[in-house]
């Protein structure tokens, strides 16, 4: 309990960080963000909107600490402003359509993408020496492979060429969204390709990690301590060397959320999937600041949870961490 | 100063090539050589690129979205650019990026990472908790942001972004490996003698770190090659200067897709992942020499694979119902001859290298044998191959180790079939390891890796009959019931021994074979855990190999000894006998560098010279070069066991030849 209350301690301090490093950027950055976007908006904006831009992004006449209590009372009142490239939306409302897009496709992926991965890792480090090292060359090449670059690919094979599916989009126009039959299987159907994308590139780095965690594992002492008991092939396999080979993997969990969420995110530009990803793209071409440092604060928080979630199933995997 | 009484040089693996010659190990490695020559290519393309580009990247023509010809090999785009030109030049910008990034991140990560890792304390904290945080805080959302603000950054600007965001991994790796290295000895050595810091690190610290470095260093290339694409097929970049990522872009912005230009975003695409894969495989090589471990996986024998592929499922041998109960254990005398287990000429190879040779010997039911010999002599490389535990490349070419049943009848363990040796393993042969710490699971509780020998073995044995035998076994060795739900890191050295030893006696197992059972643990334990073994052989009626570099340790429990040199048995003797005459001079050279625990004080001589190499053993007798009695003969003839009395030894001395020629000239 006492590990998981520090990493939440941990990710407290993160998330600190990120709205900290989210303050500071664009009043560090050269010129004047605040004053070059509010001039973006020829003139639309309300005063309270000015404002509310220029406490996000830079006042000039006041000091760095009442810019920053301004900046939190913002960000806790949920204010983010208003978003240029969806004009007159607020970023508030923006990120509320697209992020359970992104929170579904990317939860699903990620997990799917460990499982396959790690499932095929502890078999490949198990056979090690067999046909399935071949397998590591070729993941290798996988996960080097630009999401994005995959996602062309694969739309150019499978809806292009073959006309399986959808070419872009989250769910066919013709549905509602809501929670009809309908919209759920259109839904599931365009997010095949985006799913496989992420998946697929994404399974070699699992893999590859779990291989050598089980190939270094298999030589510890308690598991040919269990092999010496004469266990059956199975338990030893899974109870003594891939349960613990497998808990690198878990706390290396953050350090790949980053890495599978940001690739998942360019996935989205190239779907045009109505995610926080292709928002960002849009955000970013038409430098909209306040939905981009927005979208990061998200995102932020997003990994944090998970994270958080991935330690508290390593703390339920080993017991040496349930300490006091 | 005083000798150390009665250890015999002790390292763990003997068979250890050193390390430069392993770097050209790696390199031959084909897939690791693979990835070298495709990065140096790609790192030549990257500078000469421009010179041998044939037109001009961004010139337009009238040849728009032609598919590859003789003209244009990679085709064109819709504006008619060569698009062959446009990966040349977009291979320096995306190479220098991954590169440039590389090396800033390196630096900052060696800063960072070394700095917490020597200097400890608060400022530790402080970085690591830093490299933490920016750990977890998602990269490239935060790149974009960044690189957002420096509308149409140039190559310089994204460098900086990746470095700034980027150094957290590496600088972590550091900081671990730097603390390690910080409490090994010849760095305290070099802190005690007062040289300055940095000196210390440039010498000490930084060489040994080298192949994490470069692991890290290529990895981020790879990385920093792909975020660079990212942010330039998002328009995050200066559009107008050619990167692979900028390829993808005009790829996407001019709808290469829709008109089916697949040559336009394939080479680009292509190049990339190359790139990012034979740096991983590069990486694969740096790897396998951080770990050896993952350096064997790469040789396992087709004759190993055999013993890891499970096979399809055979029919499980049911032995619960038939099994002979054994005769009672009677007191073991040395003129015994019920023998449990008989090995005859067993030799164990690792590759090309022979560590154990043609070794034999008995065990009779109710003795303990006990097995000494310096690091290297093969002891616990015999005790591996007993049960058939040799890893690859271990490989048992020859030899028989014949098993006597219950029933009196023999089989030999070597010609088991996999589901033959999982019945054979424990029930009637256990082994008790060195380090209780490291054979034990630690992430499952005591009492559950002594019930799953139960319910391997006995499957008709219900539950609440295994939770009695476990508390029955954990009273046997001294331990309260209630320990059973203890994970091993919440016990004792001590008490996780015992408990190694509980393991070892779950299904009453006729030989147990105990490999340095004690020497990890402080001298008032050992001594409780040596009486516990003998006390539970004698009410168990077990045989033991006891194998230990402890001599005197040996020649008080055991009944018999046998002496390994260089993988063979020197010297087999009761151990009264052996104790009091020792015949090979090896053994005499053993008994004499250790003080006996009681008897007359005396002269601790020692042994001259260290272990033989296994991979080139001297000619003819492999004790030959220390040997004080050593003659002409011994370099040319190997010897065999000769019968010295009640004892053997492997010495041309008792050789019939030379006690001839000893008669003669006496």
């Amino acid at each position: 309990m006492r590990t998981v209350l520090r990493k939440l301690g941990f990710y407290l301090l993160t998330a600190w960080v990120a709205i900290s490093l989210n303050f500071l950027i664009p009043r560090v950055m050269p010129g004047d963000p605040a004053e070059h976007l509010i001039n973006q908006f020829h003139g639309k904006l309300g005063p309270a909107a000015i404002q509310a831009l220029r406490v996000l992004f830079g006042q000039p006449d006041a000091s760095l600490w009442t810019q920053y209590l301004n900046y939190w009372h913002s960000i806790l009142t949920g204010d983010f402003g208003i978003s240029y490239a969806y004009y007159p939306t607020d970023v508030g409302t923006v990120l509320g359509q697209s992020m359970f897009w992104t929170l579904g496709l990317i939860t699903a992926c990620t997990i799917l993408g460990f499982v396959i991965g790690t499932g095929l890792g502890i078999l490949a480090g198990w056979k090690r020496g067999t046909w399935l090292d071949s397998l590591i060359p070729v993941t290798t090449f996988l996960s080097s492979i630009p999401y994005f670059w995959f996602a062309i690919i694969i739309v150019l094979v499978f809806s292009i060429t073959l006309n399986w599916f959808p070419l872009s989009g989250g769910y066919s126009v013709d549905t509602t969204i809501g929670f009809s039959g309908d919209f759920i299987a259109s839904a599931l159907y365009y997010a095949v390709l985006p799913a496989a994308t992420i998946v697929i590139t994404s399974v070699g780095g699992w893999l590859i990690s779990m291989r050598n965690m089980m190939v270094t594992t298999l030589s510890e002492d308690y598991v040919r301590l269990a092999e010496a008991k004469g266990l059956s092939r199975r338990r030893v396999m899974y109870k003594y060397a891939a349960r613990n080979a497998m808990l690198p993997s878990l706390s290396g969990f953050a350090m790949s959320l980053g890495f599978v969420i940001g690739g998942s995110i360019v996935t989205e530009v190239v779907f045009n999937y109505p995610g926080l990803g292709t928002t960002l793209f849009k955000a970013a071409q038409a430098a909209d600041y306040p939905l981009m440092s927005a979208i990061f604060l998200l995102i932020t928080i997003m990994v944090l949870v998970a994270n958080l979630l991935a330690d508290v199933v390593y703390v339920f995997l080993d017991p040496r961490t349930r300490e006091g | 100063m005083a000798m150390q009484p009665a250890v015999l040089a002790e390292t763990t693996e003997p068979i250890e090539p050193e390390a430069g010659r392993l770097w050209l190990r790696a390199l031959r490695a084909p897939l690791t050589l693979t990835g070298v020559i495709i990065t140096l290519v790609f790192v030549v393309l990257a500078v000469i690129g421009p010179w041998i580009a044939p037109y001009d990247p961004s010139a337009v023509s009238d040849a728009a979205t032609a598919a590859p010809s003789f003209d244009h090999w990679l085709g064109t785009t819709q504006n008619g650019q060569d698009i062959l030109s446009q990966v040349l030049y977009g291979a320096q910008a995306s190479m220098l990026v991954g590169l440039g990034s590389a090396v800033i991140t390196t630096v900052l990560s060696v800063l960072v990472g070394i700095t917490a890792g020597y200097l400890g304390g608060t400022s530790d904290e402080l970085l690591s908790l830093l490299a933490n945080v920016f750990l977890v805080l998602p990269g490239l959302p935060l790149t974009i942001i960044l690189a957002a603000y420096i509308p149409h950054s140039g190559s310089l600007g994204i460098i900086l972004v990746i470095s700034l965001t980027g150094w957290a991994w590496g600088a972590r790796v550091l900081r671990a490996q730097t603390l390690s290295l910080r409490k090994r000895d010849f760095v305290e050595a070099a802190r005690a003698t007062g040289e300055r810091t940095s000196k210390i690190i440039l010498r000490d610290i930084l060489p040994n770190q080298l192949a994490v470095i470069a692991a890290a260093f290529l990895g981020t290339v790879t990385a920093a090659i792909l975020t660079q694409a990212s942010l330039a097929f998002l328009g995050l970049t200066d559009v107008t200067q050619w990167s692979w990522g900028t390829i993808l872009y005009w790829a996407q912005a001019d709808s290469a897709l829709l008109t089916g230009s697949w040559w336009w975003f394939v080479p680009a695409g292509l190049a990339i992942a190359l790139i990012g894969t034979a740096l991983s495989l590069v990486n694969f090589g740096i790897d396998e020499f951080i770990n050896p471990r993952l350096r064997q996986a790469g040789i396992a024998t087709l004759k190993a694979q055999r013993a890891q592929v499970s096979r399809r499922r055979t029919k499980r041998v049911r032995l619960s119902g038939d099994r002979q109960p054994r005769p009672a254990g009677a007191p073991f005398t040395a003129d015994s001859t019920d023998v449990v287990l008989d090995v005859r000429g067993l030799k164990v190879n690792y590759g090309a290298t022979t560590a154990v040779d043609d070794v034999s010997f008995t065990l009779r039911r109710g003795e303990v044998l006990g097995i000494a010999g310096e690091s290297g002599s093969g002891k616990s490389t015999l005790a591996y191959a007993i049960t058939r535990l040799h890893k690859p490349p271990a490989d048992i070419p020859q030899g028989e180790i014949r098993y006597t049943n219950a029933d009196r009848s023999t089989v030999d363990v070597l010609a088991m079939d996999d589901e033959q040796l999982r019945a054979f393993r424990w029930e009637e042969l256990s082994i008790v390891f060195q380090s209780a710490m490291h054979a034990l699971n630690p992430i499952m509780r005591v009492g559950e890796q002594i019930e799953d020998a139960l319910v391997a073995h006995r499957p008709g044995m219900a539950a609440p009959e295994r939770a009695a035998r476990v508390v029955e076994l954990l009273g046997i060795v001294g331990i309260p019931a209630d320990r059973a739900g203890s994970y091993p890191h919440e016990l004792s050295g001590g008490m996780r021994q015992r408990a190694m030893i509980a393991v070892g006696l779950a299904l009453d197992p006729e030989i147990i074979v105990m490999d340095e059972p004690t020497t990890a643990l402080d001298v008032v334990i050992q001594r409780q855990i040596i009486d516990k073994i003998m006390e539970l052989k004698d009410r168990l009626g077990f045989s033991v190999i006891f194998i230990t570099h402890d001599l005197s340790l040996l020649i008080e429990m055991s009944d018999t000894i046998a002496v390994m040199y260089g993988g063979k048995i020197v010297e087999m003797a009761a151990a009264q006998d052996f104790h009091e005459r020792p015949q090979h001079p090896y053994s005499r050279g053993l008994l004499e560098s250790f003080p006996t625990l009681s008897g007359p004080k005396k002269e601790l001589s020692g042994i001259p010279g260290s272990p033989p190499d296994l991979r080139r053993l001297p000619s003819g007798c492999s004790f030959r070069p220390r040997c004080p009695a050593a003659f002409d003969a011994c370099a040319e003839h190997e010897p065999r066991l000769y019968q010295i009395g009640a004892s053997s030894a492997a010495c041309l001395l008792y050789s019939d030849d030379h006690v001839v020629k000893m008669g003669e000239s006496a």
